[in-house]
């Protein structure tokens, strides 16, 4: 899945001795502090966390990774908070768990948090029932990356429009043999629910509206029959969207063999890097929408929420505050390319100096929509990507896509 | 005389213990979460629910799909490498040079681990710069279009497979005694005939536990086709252990899931009971 990606790396041998159990002190609380690996120098987040524990004397705070794969976190959360573990006491949630773990009673209800200083989207994730369960960490979110030379040879403007893009991309296409126009991640998975909500969305449309499912809308029709149209009708897609994930799509935008491309912001510095055969050739912008919508690239990224079991509930949300601070954000960001959640940092003219790149993400980040918040995500999606996927690949028209999508997804909702 | 009469059960008895303790227990659990409604993010305690689970199996159509889709792939695969593992051990029968190195170069599909060569043919797979379309000068989607993804998994496996059977088939055929085909060349009997009536009926016995083995395997299949497609597109290549899959450990529906999971056990021990059925007609 996308949003693990900003975890995925090795870990470091720093954070393997941070592992081993510390020395026990009288009645001082040890704060387990549960993540995915972090790529990059873990030196950096340990510091952080040093710096914590000398603010709050008696308190000790030990890390522990958990595997890279996504599903793999989701399973020993739901394992051990449902069993009313307190072997953890803050965790690293995907933005699409929040809502699950809140309604099983899982989450402390971090009450006292600026819900303003964060990106509205995040705020909606993690928000179940009026009340926040989780602080945003990282914040994701999809973009269109266009090939500027290209662009510009032919006089084109990245496009505002889902339309304008269809066009550009076949007049780019036209004089330039053997180019794709725009690679998406278009396979059966998580990532292809992530894509086609970006359509829907920037055209007004949802999947789900005040706990009903509004999937089978004239708006998500057009929306979707726009998406399947970029592959059969267009043919501004290959075919071969079907089985591509974020890493075949960049490399085929990597390698200059397509015009425009849909990925998260990672992919910026690899296809900035002086190796790369697009190396400087590449433009960034807000992904297209339709006529009276607007842009909305759909959000991932990390949160962090305090164990409900947590015997330090207190001091445990102090540290969630602490980490999700300005301050921590901002090292966190610098040194590990994260894209901070909270909107101030945007205009911090020393991480702007050290990421120049984030400063473009802020108008991106202000429109991004969460996946549907909803405690059945992860089968609302299973259905999702099915039904997405028959459409795109031809097997199903966009009309029969959603009406299937939207009975499936009423029954899972019924019976939840 | 009484403690002579005990001795075999105390010896069956680590054996029995641990068989429980391993086989047993675990799929009586299986069975017994099946009756419950128990899902890790259902909030309240599980409920014993009878043969709810079951119910919700027969109506639901992604269930069909994915039953359709694995006993499509076990008739096409198993067929397959039945097929041509006995065409190759035919074809090596008499000895000739480098016949060993043949033997052990026929085996590396299915000595590397499913995982990577399921990764290596996705690459070999991939529409654009993979290596099968170069070969073929088409530009098929192999994994990517619903005609052909499944098809493209099966092809894996009979390739990853077909050693297998080939080479429990090849010991087979040298323990048919040699008077047996003496007999039939001076009685004049065709190659046909011999094949017919002397390989085959004496091969059966390898030929039937040949198919046990491919058959379970093939009703499991799940790490090949998880890593080429991940049941896509569109749920045609969801087979009933990537389902189960995806229910136990993505949605963590551990009472339907193992309604799931039940289900390809009664399959896979129906299926089982068949062949040892007619492998005892056989032998008898």
């Amino acid at each position: 899945m996308l949003t693990r990606r900003g975890f995925i790396g090795t870990l470091g041998a720093a954070a393997l001795a941070a592992c081993g159990p510390p020395a026990p002190r009288r009645g001082a609380a040890t704060l387990v502090f549960k993540h995915g690996k972090l790529f990059g120098d873990p030196g950096v987040l340990r510091a952080l966390i040093d710096e914590f524990e000398r603010a709050h004397p008696g308190v000790a705070v030990r890390e522990e990774t958990l595997p890279a794969s996504s599903d793999e976190q989701h399973q020993f959360y739901a394992i051990n908070l449902q069993a009313g573990s307190d072997a953890f006491d803050v965790l690293a949630v995907d933005i699409i768990w929040v809502a699950g773990f809140a309604r099983a009673g899982w989450l402390r209800d971090l009450g006292a948090l600026e819900r303003k200083a964060f990106f509205d989207g995040p705020m909606e994730a993690v928000t179940w029932r009026d009340a926040a369960y989780a602080a945003p960490w990282f914040i994701d979110a999809g973009l269109l990356y266009y090939r500027k030379d290209l662009l510009e040879k032919y006089g084109l403007a990245p496009p505002e429009y889902w339309n304008d893009l269809v066009r550009n991309a076949r007049a780019v296409m036209a004089r330039e043999p053997g180019l794709h126009g725009f690679v998406w991640q278009g396979k059966q998975y998580e990532g292809l629910v992530c894509n086609a909500l970006e359509y829907l969305h920037s055209n007004g449309g949802a999947v789900l509206a005040g706990g009903r499912v509004v999937l089978d809308s004239p708006q998500n029709r057009e929306a979707l029959a726009l998406m399947a149209d970029l592959v059969h009708r267009y043919r501004v897609t290959p075919g071969s969207v079907t089985t591509a994930t974020e890493e075949p799509s960049r490399h085929v935008f990597g390698q200059g063999r397509a015009a425009f491309l849909r990925n998260w912001p990672y992919a910026w510095r690899l296809l900035q890097n002086p190796s790369s055969r697009v190396h400087g050739k590449v433009g960034v912008a807000e992904l297209p929408h339709f006529p009276g919508g607007r842009s909305s690239a759909t959000l991932g990224g990390w949160q962090l929420a305090v164990n409900a079991a947590s015997r330090h509930q207190e001091i445990a949300s102090s540290f969630v505050n602490f980490l999700t601070g300005e301050k921590a954000q901002k090292r966190l960001a610098i040194a590990y390319g994260f894209q901070p959640a909270r909107v101030a940092l945007y205009a911090d003219a020393e991480l702007l100096a050290a990421q120049p790149f984030l400063g473009r993400l802020e108008r991106v980040f202000a429109a991004a929509r969460p996946r549907p918040v909803t405690p059945q995500y992860v089968r609302v999606s299973q259905v999702l990507q099915s039904d997405f996927s028959a459409a795109i690949s031809g097997l199903k028209t966009p009309r029969a896509a959603l009406a299937h999508a939207q009975a499936r997804i009423e029954e899972i909702l019924d019976a939840g | 005389m009484q403690a002579e009469r005990e001795r075999p059960w105390r010896y069956l008895a680590p054996a029995a213990f641990l068989l429980a303790i391993v086989t047993a227990y675990p799929l009586a659990h299986v069975a017994w979460l099946s009756l419950e409604r128990r899902s890790l993010l259902d909030p309240g305690p599980p409920r014993f629910t009878g043969l709810d689970n079951y119910l919700r199996l027969a109506a639901d159509e992604r269930f069909w799909n994915a039953l359709g889709n694995t006993l499509y792939f076990v008739g096409a695969s198993v067929a397959l490498e039945l097929v041509l593992g006995l065409a190759f051990a035919l074809a090596v029968q008499r000895p000739f040079r480098g016949r060993a190195a043949l033997y052990g170069v026929i085996l590396l599909p299915w000595a590397v681990p499913t995982a990577v060569s399921a990764r290596m043919w996705e690459w070999m797979y991939e529409a654009e710069i993979g290596v099968l379309n170069y070969l073929l000068g088409t530009q098929v989607n192999w994994l990517g279009s619903p005609a052909w993804a499944l098809n493209a998994a099966i092809l894996m496996d009979v390739w990853k497979s077909t050693p297998f059977v080939a080479l429990l088939l090849v010991a087979a055929l040298q323990g048919i005694p040699r008077e047996l085909y003496h007999a039939a060349a001076i009685d004049g009997a065709s190659r046909w005939t011999v094949l017919r009536r002397i390989t085959l009926p004496l091969l059966a016995p390898v030929i039937l536990v040949a198919l046990i083995f491919r058959t379970i395997d093939a009703f499991r299949v799940f790490d090949s086709i998880y890593v080429l497609t991940g049941g896509g597109p569109a749920n045609s290549t969801e087979t009933l252990s990537i389902y189960a899959y995806k229910v136990l450990f993505q949605s963590l529906e551990f009472g339907y899931g193992s309604a799931l999971a039940v289900s390809v056990f009664v399959l896979v021990a129906l299926t089982a009971g068949v062949y040892v059925f007619l492998l005892r007609k056989i032998v008898q």
